[in-house]
């Protein structure tokens, strides 16, 4: 008999030692066998109760600068009421967070609790990811409208809706912040060239005014920074009476006169006045590059605009739409959800609750980071009495005339990626915005039509 | 004995790559967003994707735009300062370590780098520009018409002491008998090189060909850094767009057809390579 392996063989061996692995790497882990004891134990003196097993919960995010400390000194509050509890927490950044919770879900092995992201909560709710919060906010008499309600609507979903934020949905998570979009100005550049500051009712023309008055391209200073944020949120189609789509998300309609109003906004400071720098290839954001006199950005660029020692900022509300009066603000927020997998759904709560709380948002707001609480009045105590003056204007503009973030429908980050590349060549190139918009439109019907195959699949 | 000794390499190639590969497929013939389970489509992916998908195309124009503007010139700049750095000059050594030290620096750390450089306003490359009176340089990453070609330059600038060492060895390998028998025939430096160092380096430039085509197929992670695929999709590769489809919009299924078209695509210009190799490619006889 040879003692060589044949090559059938050796593949049979390799696959049943494959199998093997697999088997064993899949199963659970062995539990120990009671010993024996070889003598019969000594019955012990006194009775020591044995320690409460310690109940696991694994939370995730992804972080960014001071994030990661910020929740480390949260949760140290939490624990401290909690002590039976372990808490595990890891953190990656963007880019590898999601794919890496994509894969626990789809190994069927989420966190307990995750920081939620309200573009995905169409697709994790309907995929029955996400834990249904109801009946825990029914149990604890949670009071939801204690939140900004742009926020929570975010995380409220009702079966067979193509969107968030419908009335009588769900509740699929808790928002951790509301982050609407403000204007900052710089006060030196405004005083030196005689102009007055922002006001609560300027407009569009007053932006405008401003803005030719600030802007000289031979030394590089521009009126106004080029407003992607306020625009890839929606505040300028909020602002003209509109939305990006239909009721039923069948048809966009950026190329209605309201449409084309909110989107040539926009394309007038770059080519028509052309007060405002080509966007992109900035390495430093141009409003802290003293750049540009005026610039819209998320209220958490003022951890890094407090850095600035060059001139004076200052911050006001979003200009109005001169036609409609509406200076509506479109806020997101980052928020809190449980994994419907989660151990223990009590004590998940237990966390998220405090996460959301007064006393969890006073703790966040004392460690001085960026993003205003989701309660309005922890952030006029808390968040708007910091400097620049007029930081409360990002709060005030927010509950005066703030909407949802408009891009949550689903598949809306597909449809964008679509859509956005299209619009580029309108403000990069100075295409006609009539001509890109009906392009745009058309491209947006289209990955709608998609969206809904796959939304019904 | 010896299957049992490679049957951890085999194992771990059956694991790693076999199975993936093969699910890979059976991936791409389903709807799958990793959230819910798989939904068989056949080849709807593959179908979309050449029928209604609107940056795909241009993903692969972009590609094929990257692969033949960075391997062309790359492979010709490459062979140029392979055979300068191939005399007898002094510190040449030195030079040849520097032309590598690109090539095994963190691509992360160069596209950062090179984000610097082709800032619009404090780059060095527009700094330069306006220095010497040029009133409207290119805005480079943030151009449409610029952007791949900023990326191209600077894939190019990382990847050439790859190139180098490779031409250098080719170089080194040519025996001088053919030059010195050249020079006593009265040929000078350009016919040299045409008639003796093109065909007995051709091996390696074949080799080095076929390699960039791949390696630019496989063109991601300078998009990615410095881009995101922009402006206007004009860095867009087809690795990103792979990338996108899986990890930002959940569509594994397209994902995993974007990747058999890229693998059907380099297997193709392989064999092409391989087929063409006879008009060009020159093998001592005997080797």
């Amino acid at each position: 008999m040879s003692s060589r392996i044949s090559r059938r063989n050796f593949l049979r061996l390799a696959g049943a030692g494959a199998a093997a692995t697999v088997l064993v790497a899949c199963a659970p882990a062995a539990t120990p066998a009671p010993a024996e004891p070889d003598e019969p134990a000594e019955p012990e003196a006194t009775e020591v109760p044995a320690a409460p097993e310690p109940e696991k919960v694994i939370f995730s995010s992804y972080s960014f600068s001071g994030f990661e400390q910020a929740m480390d000194d949260v949760f140290a509050v939490w624990l401290a009421d909690n002590p039976n509890v372990e808490l595990e927490a890891w953190f990656a950044g963007w880019g590898d967070y999601w794919p890496k919770l994509q894969t626990q879900v789809a190994a069927g092995e989420p966190p307990d609790v995750g920081i939620g992201d309200f573009s995905q909560v169409v697709t994790f709710a309907k995929g029955r990811v996400l834990a249904q919060l109801d009946d825990l906010i029914a149990g604890d008499d949670y009071p939801l409208d204690s939140l900004i309600q742009g926020g929570v609507a975010q995380y409220r979903w009702a079966e067979g809706d193509f969107d968030t934020g419908a009335d009588g949905g769900q509740m699929y998570g808790l928002p951790s912040d509301a982050q609407p979009s403000v204007f900052y100005y710089n006060k030196t550049m405004f005083d030196e060239g005689g102009v007055d500051y922002p006001t609560d009712d300027w407009t569009w023309d007053d932006l405008i005014a401003a803005g030719q008055a600030l802007t000289n391209p031979e030394e590089d200073k521009w009126g106004v920074g080029f407003p992607s944020m306020a625009m890839g949120r929606g505040c300028f189609l909020y602002q003209a009476g509109t939305t990006a789509v239909n009721e039923d998300y069948t048809k966009c309609l950026y190329d209605t006169p309201e449409g084309l109003a909110a989107f040539k906004y926009p394309w007038d400071l770059l080519h028509t006045y052309k007060i405002a720098p080509l966007p992109g290839g900035e390495a430093v954001n141009p409003f802290m590059s003293g750049r540009v006199a005026l610039g819209s950005e998320g209220v958490w660029w003022i951890v890094d605009f407090s850095t600035i020692t060059d001139f004076e900022w200052d911050m006001a509300v979003l200009p109005k739409n001169p036609t409609t009066g509406k200076g509506t603000t479109a806020v997101e927020s980052d928020g809190w959800w449980i994994f419907r997998e989660a151990s223990n759904l009590d004590t998940a709560w237990s966390l998220m609750k405090f996460l959301v709380s007064p006393e969890g948002q006073t703790v966040f707001a004392d460690l001085g980071f960026v993003i205003p609480p989701s309660i309005p009045e922890v952030a006029e105590v808390r968040y708007a009495q910091e400097p620049p003056a007029n930081r409360g204007k990002a709060l005030q503009n927010m509950l005066d005339d703030s909407e949802k973030f408009m891009y949550t429908f689903f598949e809306s980050g597909t449809i964008n990626s679509v859509v956005n590349p299209i619009l580029d060549r309108a403000w990069l190139e100075g295409e006609d915005i009539e001509l890109v918009l009906e392009e745009a439109t058309v491209a947006f019907d289209e990955e709608l039509e998609k969206a809904w195959e796959l939304f019904e699949a | 004995m010896a299957w049992l000794f490679v049957t951890p390499v085999v194992l771990g190639m059956l694991i790693f790559s076999v199975y993936p590969t093969v699910y890979s497929f059976y991936i791409s013939l389903t709807r799958w967003d990793l959230v819910t389970e798989p939904r068989f489509v056949g080849a709807d992916n593959f179908v979309s994707l050449f029928t209604s998908d609107r940056t795909f195309p241009k993903a692969l124009s972009n590609t094929a735009y990257f692969a033949l503007g960075a391997s062309l010139p790359g492979l010709a700049l490459a062979l140029l300062f392979a055979i300068l750095l191939n005399q007898k000059i002094r510190g040449r050594y030195i030079y040849r370590a520097i032309y590598f030290i690109p090539v095994i620096a963190s691509t992360v750390a160069v596209a950062l780098l090179w984000t610097w450089i082709y800032q619009p306003q404090f780059g060095i490359i527009n700094f330069v520009l306006k220095s010497v009176g040029m009133r409207n340089p290119p805005r480079w990453l943030a151009s449409i018409d610029w952007a791949m070609p900023a990326i191209i330059i600077m894939t190019i600038w990382q990847g050439l002491g790859y190139d180098i060492v490779i031409f250098l060895a080719g170089l080194q390998n040519i025996s001088t008998a053919y030059y010195e028998a050249a020079s006593i025939d009265g040929a000078n430096g350009l016919q040299q090189f045409r008639h003796i160092t093109l065909p007995l380096l051709s091996p390696v430039i074949f080799f080095a060909v076929v390699m960039s085509g791949i390696w630019g197929f496989q063109a991601f992670a300078a998009s990615y850094l410095m881009t995101g695929g922009g402006p206007a999709n004009a860095t867009m590769t087809m690795i990103l767009f792979l990338f996108n489809q899986a990890f930002r919009f959940h569509h594994m299924g397209l994902a995993s057809a974007v990747a058999y078209c890229i693998f059907v695509i380099v297997i193709v210009l392989t064999i092409l390579n391989f087929r063409l190799q006879k008009y060009w490619v020159f093998y001592e006889e005997g080797s």
